[in-house]
């Protein structure tokens, strides 16, 4: 970060140093941006950029302004409509959008941005020619310039376009929605007919907060606890799975490797929202499976070992906190094992042979060669993406929604907050937003599993990308 | 002897548990051709057999359930979004991976924290934004939602890129190659197994997903649905009686081009899968 504003501040002191010594084209394009190619004969360039910067001067002007003017208030005129007696029809008011001020406010505030940014590089850039001409060197043409994107610059030419999806599709709506966690849009708020205005840190503190109106601390405190054990055991589970079965199918003693394999990968074949419909249904209150256990006597084994009360009529696999935690875990093991099992086999067959040979040498049994020494293998290699997919399972939309997407909940301060005890924090922030309109909320919730997540990724952050670790294989 | 016995047991619990695994697909498979329409909660093989919801799957489409619709909104969707995320994947890793340039590990460091957004919660503000638009209940919307960050999917394959031996690179500037007949000529043409596992999960991930289309898609009209929403709407309360089997039926089609896809390119695909995971 502090690496950041050095560079900035060398940015800007750059600039006052071009502008203090440059000639007087550069200084003529403090106003019109291309003047210093113009100056240099580079027309194309210089043509070029006078549009461009006409072109964002006009956008900012023309259809940010408005909007950015009443980002401090999100809009003061509520849409109101008004019957004419003399044309017989409706007229409506030239009312305020609130969703409109803060998007169009927040892409205005990025242009400038970038405007800046492109106004200095700019500046520096002419006052660079000027060096270089008054040293007599090479000027790049316009033909050179466009060559240099197929060589040197064959970076810009390659991210340009993934840059601008990621910003249109990921940044915007990101800054976006934090900001709607600092304002009042929930269904009583809903533009255009009303306007949603900034109230502060109020979200973040009622998301802490249990009292007779708010129930979000209560249930919030629920649903974080069960994320978090949702994911380390669902992790652990399919890992430690995966490589137990991987290696079971490649003992030496085991024939038709391949056909035992397919038969594991044919499920992943499916695609999950099929798959986990079908179980939802299979483990319903009035589900085959609940057909099954009445056969067998299981429904009254649990009456007798008091799991279920006696007038019970079928045994509530996701129906039930508890009953559903333990069902979602199992259905997760059964889902998540085979695609574990096709990572740990790739990894199995790298496994130096020779270490097991002189352990079995040494005179150890299977368990220790398992957990001695295939064990640190695997965990070395997986080590890091094992936290990424403690991560991925905080945010496993699929497996949960898909499988509980009945469940009703009997905790009435559960149901205040619209929350359900099997909910994730994504789940939970899905349907605050698809089913009741409570934007707030699911921002302030979803810049919390940010942070969660966040923090997780610090731990292995730098053996992903920031240690040497990258280029070992070159 | 005692081996021999050894042998059969764990072939044995290779067995139940394959059997364990297979039971739902089975299930769904044998549903596919039940008379009765609903779920049947006493028998798991149909008492009747019929393959009547084939037909009526392929041929019959309805208010509630129009298959064939659904498919070809999914296949477009899926093969458009493929097209674009592919090549902006493969774009991006390679910039990452090949070429030194001001800012990269800060660009890197950056899109790794972009990564850790809840999805979901950009997509809310994109139903917002695409609806201004006017581009909610389209296959544009989905195709520009589906593809336009993917950018950000490059770690995988920038693993792969970085094992291509840097002497390579090296001797083709040498003989005065640019930096963009490298990436055409030498680079994508050795990488293949892997571009092919990126071409494949890009085309998987908008075919089966649920979450942004369950978001995005507001429409009552079946025929606006992709196949994962027209199905997941077959089994609210109102509707599952009457069209389980058919549920069953999509399920299984959806399952096809995906099958079709694993087999042909099977080999690429699980290095793929083992490739990335190594690269951890």
């Amino acid at each position: 970060m502090g690496n950041l504003l050095k560079k900035i501040g060398n940015s800007f002191k750059d600039f006052g140093h071009a502008v203090a010594y440059g000639d007087i084209w550069v200084k003529l394009s403090l106003v019109i941006m291309g003047a210093g190619y113009f100056g240099r004969k580079q027309f194309v360039r210089g043509i070029l950029m006078t549009l461009l910067e006409g072109g964002i001067l006009a956008s900012i002007f023309g259809v940010f302004a408005p909007y950015m003017a009443k980002l401090n208030t999100l809009g003061t005129v509520q849409r109101e409509e008004v019957f004419d007696i003399v044309t017989m029809k409706k007229t409506v008011n030239n009312y305020d959008n609130s969703l409109l001020i803060l998007l169009y406010g927040i892409i205005g505030v990025l242009v400038i941005l970038a405007f800046i940014a492109l106004y200095i590089s700019n500046i520096k850039a002419v006052y660079r020619i000027q060096k270089m001409k008054e040293e007599g060197e090479h000027i790049n043409t316009f033909l050179d310039d466009v060559a240099s994107f197929k060589n040197e610059r064959f970076h810009i030419t390659l991210l340009t376009l993934p840059s601008i999806g990621v910003i249109l599709i990921n940044i915007i709506p990101i800054l976006f929605m934090v900001c709607i966690a600092f304002t009042n849009y929930d269904e009583n708020h809903q533009p255009p007919t009303y306007l949603f205005t900034w109230v502060g840190i109020k979200n973040f503190v009622n998301l802490f907060t249990t009292s007779q109106t708010i129930t979000f601390g209560y249930a919030f405190v629920r649903v974080l606890a069960w994320t978090l054990i949702w994911a380390v055991l669902a992790t652990a589970t399919t890992f430690l799975g995966g490589i137990l079965l991987a290696q079971f199918i490649n003992h030496e003693h085991t024939y038709f490797k391949g056909m035992w394999r397919t038969l594991f990968v044919i499920t992943i074949g499916i695609p999950q929202f099929v798959t986990l419909l079908l179980i939802s249904k299979m483990f319903g209150d009035y589900g085959i499976v609940n057909t099954w256990c009445a056969n067998i006597g299981l429904l009254d084994f649990f009456k007798n070992i008091g799991l279920l009360g006696q007038g019970a009529q079928c045994i509530p696999f996701l129906s039930q906190p508890g009953w559903a935690h333990v069902t979602i875990i199992l259905v997760n093991i059964w889902v998540g094992i085979p695609y574990q099992m096709l990572v740990a086999t790739g990894i199995l067959m790298n496994i130096p042979s020779d270490q097991i040979e002189s352990a079995k040498i040494d005179g150890a049994n299977k368990f220790q060669i398992f957990w001695k020494i295939t064990m640190p293998y695997v965990m070395f290699i997986t080590g890091p993406s094992l936290i990424q997919s403690v991560i991925g399972n905080i945010n496993n939309f699929n497996v949960i929604y898909l499988l509980t997407y009945n469940y009703t909940t009997t905790n009435m301060a559960m149901a205040n907050s619209n929350a359900k005890e099997v909910d994730l924090l994504i789940t939970w922030l899905f349907r605050l937003t698809n089913e009741y309109s409570n934007f707030k909320m699911a921002s302030v919730i979803g810049i919390v599993t940010f942070i969660i997540c966040a923090a997780l990724s610090l731990l292995t952050f730098s053996r992903m990308i920031g240690g040497d670790k990258e280029g070992v294989y070159r | 002897m005692k081996k021999t016995w050894k042998i059969v047991v764990r072939h044995l619990v290779l067995a139940f548990l394959a059997f364990v695994w297979l039971i739902p697909i089975f299930w769904l498979i044998v549903t596919t051709f039940s008379v009765q329409k609903g779920i049947n909660t006493n028998h798991f093989f149909p008492e009747q057999w019929t393959l009547a919801n084939y037909h009526q799957l392929f041929f019959e489409p309805d208010a509630a359930a129009n298959f064939p619709a659904w498919f070809k909104n999914s296949m477009i969707i899926g093969t458009f979004s493929c097209l674009v995320s592919s090549i902006f994947v493969i774009m991006t890793a390679y910039a990452f991976s090949f070429i030194d340039f001001k800012g990269r590990k800060q660009l890197m460091s950056f899109s790794l924290i972009l990564g850790m957004f809840p999805g979901v919660l950009s997509m809310i503000a994109m139903y917002f934004i695409l609806k201004m638009i006017g581009l909610t209940d389209s296959v544009v919307g989905l195709i520009i939602l589906y593809s336009g960050a993917s950018g950000l999917g490059y770690l995988i394959l920038k693993g792969f890129f970085d094992t291509v031996p840097t002497s390579l690179h090296e001797a083709a500037k040498l003989e005065g190659a640019s930096e963009a007949t490298i990436f055409a000529k030498i680079v994508v043409p050795l990488s293949k197994p892997m571009i092919v596992y990126t071409v494949i999960n890009s085309f998987l991930n908008p075919w089966m997903d649920f979450v942004m289309v369950r978001l995005m898609i507001k429409s009552k009209d079946a025929s606006d649905w992709t196949m994962a929403l027209g199905l997941f709407n077959l089994l609210q309360r109102a509707l599952v009686n009457q069209y389980f089997a058919y549920f069953c039926c999509g399920g299984l089609m959806i399952a096809v081009p995906i099958s079709i896809l694993f087999i042909v390119m099977q080999k690429f695909y699980v290095e793929g899968v083992t490739g990335g995971a190594v690269k951890g």
